[in-house]
């Protein structure tokens, strides 16, 4: 697995979030964890850039939830971790963050958030796959009525 | 107009709730179907139901696809008492960061058409639309089998093409501003945006407050006075130089690395058009331009911002000759939720000043002679 560290969470949240509280459980399991900013559950403005004359604006809103965490291993290792993710989920936040660290820094249990990463990304290119076919699916090619053929024409 | 305390009703406004909740779940008496009634479920709302969950989270101005399928479940469909629900959820939560200003060139298209241009980088591809279908009833769909309804999705996904396309296509607009064919990019375009959640309207207002403005706007506030425009008392003429729509990675710094991170995406509907050429302070003519965006998949809203958009910038350089060149008019009355709210407010017991109109005209009909 050699995807970059910022595509992490995409990937990672195509797998319901149960799964991956459980997962951060379980690897979590023999170290400390240590708050950097509180697991918290909000929202995030959307700026956008206008694209008639490139000014920003706000479109709206979404849900967002984000943490930062620090592992300690007993052996004094130490590996921090962050998330911000579309959710309206603290709890799902604080164990992206804990993911995002172990895998970061090696810790025991990497390999694990390692397949969990390939998996969702597989999902997440059969996502992209089926949206590409129905943009295939659909091109056009509009003739005008006094050319010969169209993209309706056989052969 | 004065208001006067009420009290008293709260049985009736209980049973109201509850007259209303037995309606929404009357079906499972099992009077009306042969098969055992079923609750709506939210996943059933957001696919099946999906341009009427997208309304309520364009017109709410928050995107949570569940929350907006709930909010339509709970309204039994009133896409206004949806957003309400909707924004009165979102003013409970903490605002916690801000995107920087994203770009829509890097969305991942499902639609994407021009009505400029025959021919445009990249392609024209129809994606899901009506557009071109005939309107007539689907009688098919009346008695849908379950076994029927499963096999239409497996059986395209098993024939569609594999296609080999990328994953962003460049703008039309951008074409022409190369060719000098449109105006320079702003000036102002390093400002902060305005923030219509946190700042009152007061005129006039940047563009960014009216573009935020109309993002949420109720569409068929928008598309009314759009129509206007179109129609006569106005004139855009627009044609559409692209129309987009397709999901928007939503990118915000990783806490550690602070590198941009891809938090989620957002479906989102963009138009740009192009309208009447002209001379800015006797420079070379170029075309005029209007932009639309807003949440979810909703073409008419879009279309209709871009024309509003157009129509304001001509209104608040050279003052408003019509009503939807006019900033104050346009932006003060397109809110679902305010007006709704406005509107409603006239089921409220109004007893006070109802009796005053009633004593003034009684008053008016002695001194003029009418028999009272």
């Amino acid at each position: 697995m050699n995807m970059e560290r910022k595509n992490w969470i995409r990937a990672l949240t195509a797998h319901p979030a149960t799964v991956l509280n459980a997962l951060a459980d379980q690897l979590t399991a023999d170290c400390d964890v240590k708050l950097k900013s509180l697991p918290q559950a909000g929202l995030g403005l959307l700026t956008l850039t206008d694209g008639a004359f490139h000014e920003p604006y706000y479109l709206g809103e979404f849900p967002l939830s984000s943490c930062s965490i620090e592992l300690a291993l007993s052996d004094g290792r130490r590996a921090a971790g962050g998330a911000q993710v579309m959710a309206d989920d603290a709890e799902l936040a604080r164990s992206l963050a804990i993911l995002d660290a172990v895998l970061a820094a090696r810790f025991p249990g990497w390999e694990r958030v390692s397949a969990h990463i390939e998996s969702g990304a597989l999902s997440r290119t059969g996502e992209d796959r089926r949206r590409r076919a129905m943009l295939a699916a659909t091109r056009v090619d509009f003739a005008m009525l006094n050319n010969a053929g169209d993209d309706d024409d056989e052969g | 107009m004065s208001y006067v305390a009420i009290k008293g009703g709260g049985r009736a406004i209980a049973g109201a709730a509850a007259v209303t909740e037995f309606l929404r779940t009357e079906e499972g008496l099992g009077n009306t179907c042969t098969e055992p009634p079923e609750p709506l479920k939210i996943d059933a709302i957001l696919h099946q139901l999906r341009h009427l969950v997208d309304r309520v989270i364009s017109e709410g101005g928050v995107y949570h696809p569940k929350f907006a399928a709930l909010a339509v479940k709970q309204s039994l469909g009133d896409t206004l008492e949806a957003a309400f629900a909707l924004r009165a959820w979102r003013s409970t939560r903490p605002r916690l960061s801000a995107t920087p200003p994203l770009d829509t060139s890097r969305m991942r298209l499902i639609r994407r058409i021009s009505s400029a241009f025959k021919e445009i980088p990249g392609g024209q591809m129809l994606g899901p639309t009506p557009d071109y279908a005939l309107r007539l009833l689907r009688l098919d769909l009346m008695d849908e089998s379950p076994e029927a309804f499963r096999a239409i999705a497996r059986e395209w996904l098993e024939t569609c093409p594999d296609a080999q396309l990328p994953d962003s296509f460049p703008k039309v607009l951008d074409a022409l501003r190369a060719e000098d064919l449109l105006p320079p990019v702003s000036a102002t375009r390093q400002q902060a945006a305005f923030d219509i959640t946190r700042e009152p309207l007061v005129f006039p207002v940047p563009r960014s407050a009216a573009l935020a403005t109309m993002a949420r706007a109720e569409t068929g506030s928008l598309l009314g006075i759009a129509y206007s425009n179109m129609r006569g008392y106005g004139d855009v003429h627009p044609t559409v130089a692209e129309l987009r729509v397709g999901y928007l990675p939503v990118t915000l710094p990783h806490p550690v690395t602070g590198e941009f991170t891809e938090a989620g995406e957002v479906l989102i509907t963009e138009c740009e058009v192009v309208a009447m050429y002209e001379a800015e302070g006797g420079g070379k003519p170029v075309f005029t331009v209007g932009y639309g965006a807003c949440f979810g998949h909703n073409e008419v809203k879009a279309i209709s911002m871009a024309i509003l958009d157009r129509a304001l910038q001509k209104g608040m350089k050279d003052g408003p000759a019509n009503p939807s060149e006019d900033p104050e008019f346009v932006l003060l009355h397109v809110d679902g939720v305010d007006s709704m709210g406005f509107a409603s407010h006239y089921k409220m017991p109004h007893y006070v000043t109802f009796q005053s109109d009633l004593d003034r005209l009684r008053t008016t009909q002695q001194k003029s002679g009418e028999p009272a």
